[in-house]
């Protein structure tokens, strides 16, 4: 049971990297619906580095560059050159998935190192997650930086006016969100599943951007959903914990995405929408051209 | 900019004709096959001879040739799916799910009449259409599924029907696996083998699906240039909003690209596991082919949604996925090579869009 529930913070923790970074960069007015690609990238080659070198650390480093790099593509795809935000996203999510089912392959197999440290049964990354909630929360909310984020993601063309650099903020913010969906990939490759196999990310960077959505843009609510999916995500491996005998496994594997459709049903409810939204910003999505 | 007393400037195009439109694709095409041609020499192998390989075996082998077109008809099956959506500014990535789901409801008539275990008295063109029609009506529900939600209350399109995929891929599992009612008798963990009146006929070597593709090219082309349907779609495609004053439904366009794209993928499932020469049966690995289909978005997106274009770009990549399988066999490339080309292409695809919006002037400088 203890273990049941540390793995399945330690799935939360996964979904809390992957999108604390979208959040910011949807705070910002970019939608990255890649997601799924750079974290399948910052998998893959942070899982090739480990492996090669037998270093956890260049692992993790490596899973965080690549996911810089494609971040900034996005960034220059979608704000430099104008493309549909949609189009590049998508583009960036088949360019991983087909990449790295091609890089990846000769390494198929377990990673073969030592597993990493754990404190109270429950891996270091956990606590960082709950750190990073914390400090995103912050600075978007109660700083000169995370006003700066949000009017841009709001109103570019005032934030302009008003002496903003839009661009340059909004390259920062798909960098980092670039950065933290490797390092959820990585984390993802070399600790969760460290075992390589083509496509083994399942569809989690889909599932953290539903749960962007879900969070309202606020981070403690993307984590309390991204343990809420973790949870869900664990019961479905292993049903006959709780629901012995009840279902195929097949049938119970459906559940976490049957879910994720049902919270964004209701999110997207009219009820919902006049009860709790409005909080979607103003801009996301649309590219701002400077005049 | 100025370089050497000329000044080179950035401008936003106001409109694209079409004829540029279409070049831009053909050059985004061009420059993907080129920077994938970085893979070979990374691997070690001159590109010129990888790709003079790969087109022989995929269009002038007879072997070869006949998996180039029957991909090909899986192809275009899968990017028509994506196409009607697109038109409407909307986006179906759920292609997978959709073809899985018809697959089954195909492999479900024959299993209700009986067919699991001995053959079956029925006439077969009666039994065909049967199996046709069960498999475009399920991958339409599953389509129309998530056109319903995007109608109905705006729910992400492109999440809902990643999230079908993953639900009808379990579904398959659970059908042809463990026990499954789909189960091969043998036990080996995929489904049972269709009957011999099951299987589509050959014209000329090539399944009846062939001609399928043909007709549904004639229907889109007219849907899209003669019909209010077709002109709703390409109107609520450009401006959602402009088309709304104009009289058109968002709820009822978003439901209608969905059920009829969402039908066509019903097809390339019942295409690839029922018509196929020497598959007739849900194969183990079923999730090969659904993620194959998202060659469709690809296809899609350079043809620009055109149905006529998207043929041809379809033959290309049959031939090439085929002819590159061989080739990675042949010259020991590591597995792959046909998903990384799709990745190459889709990326150089992504960079070109800036071709549509701006467009380079390069003036003198009189100083």
């Amino acid at each position: 049971m203890l273990a049941f529930l540390i793995r399945s913070l330690e799935a939360a923790m996964i979904f809390t990297f992957a999108g604390l970074g979208e959040l910011v960069d949807q705070r910002g007015g970019v939608l990255n619906v890649g997601l799924e690609g750079i974290m399948l990238f910052g998998a893959t080659l942070g899982f090739i580095a480990a492996k090669i070198t037998g270093n956890y650390f260049i692992g993790f480093m490596v899973g965080m560059g690549v996911g810089a790099l494609l971040g900034l593509a996005h960034g220059f795809f979608s704000i430099t050159l104008g493309v549909d935000q949609v189009v590049s996203g998508m583009g960036i999510w088949i360019f991983g998935f087909g990449m790295t089912t091609y890089i990846g392959n000769p390494h198929t197999g377990p990673l073969g190192l030592e597993r990493l440290p754990t404190v109270f049964e429950i891996s270091p990354f956990f606590f960082l997650a709950v750190a990073m909630v914390v400090v995103v929360w912050f600075v978007l909310s109660k700083t000169g930086w995370g006003l700066n984020v949000r009017s841009v993601g709001e109103q570019p063309e005032v934030a302009e006016v008003s002496g903003l650099k839009v661009a340059r903020i909004r390259y920062l913010c798909v960098i980092f969100g670039g950065m933290m969906s490797g390092f959820a990939g990585a984390v993802y490759g070399l600790y969760y599943n460290p075992v390589w196999n083509y496509n083994f990310l399942m569809g989690w960077g889909f599932i953290s951007l539903a749960l962007v959505f879900f969070s309202m843009w606020n981070p403690f609510l993307l984590f309390g959903g991204a343990v809420l999916f973790g949870l869900l995500w664990q019961l479905s491996l292993n049903p006959q914990m709780f629901f012995p005998g009840l279902a195929s496994r097949y049938i119970w594997r459906m559940v976490p995405f049957i879910m994720t459709i049902l919270v964004l049903i209701l999110i997207s409810s009219n009820w919902f929408r006049t009860r709790w939204g409005a909080a979607t910003p103003e801009a996301l999505g649309k590219p701002y051209h400077k005049e | 900019m100025t370089v050497a007393g000329y000044q080179i400037q950035l401008r936003r195009r106001a409109s694209l004709p079409g004829w540029k439109a279409a070049m831009f694709s053909f050059l985004a095409l061009l420059f993907g096959l080129l920077l994938f041609s970085l893979i070979f020499l990374l691997a070690d192998q001159s590109p010129r001879e990888i790709y003079k390989q790969i087109f022989g075996y995929a269009f002038f082998n007879s072997y070869g040739l006949r998996l180039s077109i029957n991909r090909f008809i899986f192809l275009a099956f899968a990017s028509y799916a994506f196409i009607i959506p697109f038109r409407a500014g909307l986006w179906n990535i759920g292609m997978p799910g959709q073809l899985y789901m018809g697959a089954l409801a195909s492999f479900g008539v024959v299993y209700l009449l009986g067919g699991k275990t001995g053959e079956l008295s029925i006439s077969q063109p009666l039994l065909l259409a049967m199996l046709v029609l069960a498999a475009m009506l399920a991958g339409a529900l599953v389509g129309g599924l998530a056109g319903f939600l995007k109608g109905k209350w705006n729910v992400n399109e492109i999440v809902v029907t990643m999230m079908l995929n993953f639900i009808a891929f379990y579904f398959v599992s659970f059908m042809i696996k463990d026990g499954g009612p789909f189960m091969n008798l043998g036990g080996r963990g995929e489904s049972f083998e269709l009957p011999e009146v099951a299987r589509a006929p050959l014209l000329a070597g090539f399944p009846y699906t062939l001609l399928m593709v043909f007709a549904l090219m004639f229907a889109l082309q007219a849907l899209f240039a003669r019909m209010s349907l077709g002109y709703q779609i390409r109107a609520f495609g450009k401006s959602p909003l402009a088309a709304r004053y104009a009289g058109v439904k968002p709820f009822w366009i978003s439901i209608m690209v969905f059920v009829l794209g969402g039908a066509f993928a019903g097809l390339a499932g019942y295409h690839y596991f029922a018509a196929v020469p020497g598959v007739y049966k849900i194969a183990r690995t079923y999730g090969y082919f659904g993620d194959l289909s998202f060659y469709g978005i690809i296809c899609g997106l350079i043809s620009l949604g055109n149905p006529i274009a998207t043929l041809f770009i379809a033959l290309l990549f049959g031939g090439l996925s085929i002819g590159g399988r061989y080739a990675q066999g042949k010259l020991h490339l590591g597995f792959g090579v046909d998903y990384a080309l799709m990745g190459v292409l889709m990326i150089s695809l992504v960079a070109f869009q800036f071709f549509y919006n701006y467009q380079i002037a390069i003036t003198k400088k009189d100083s």
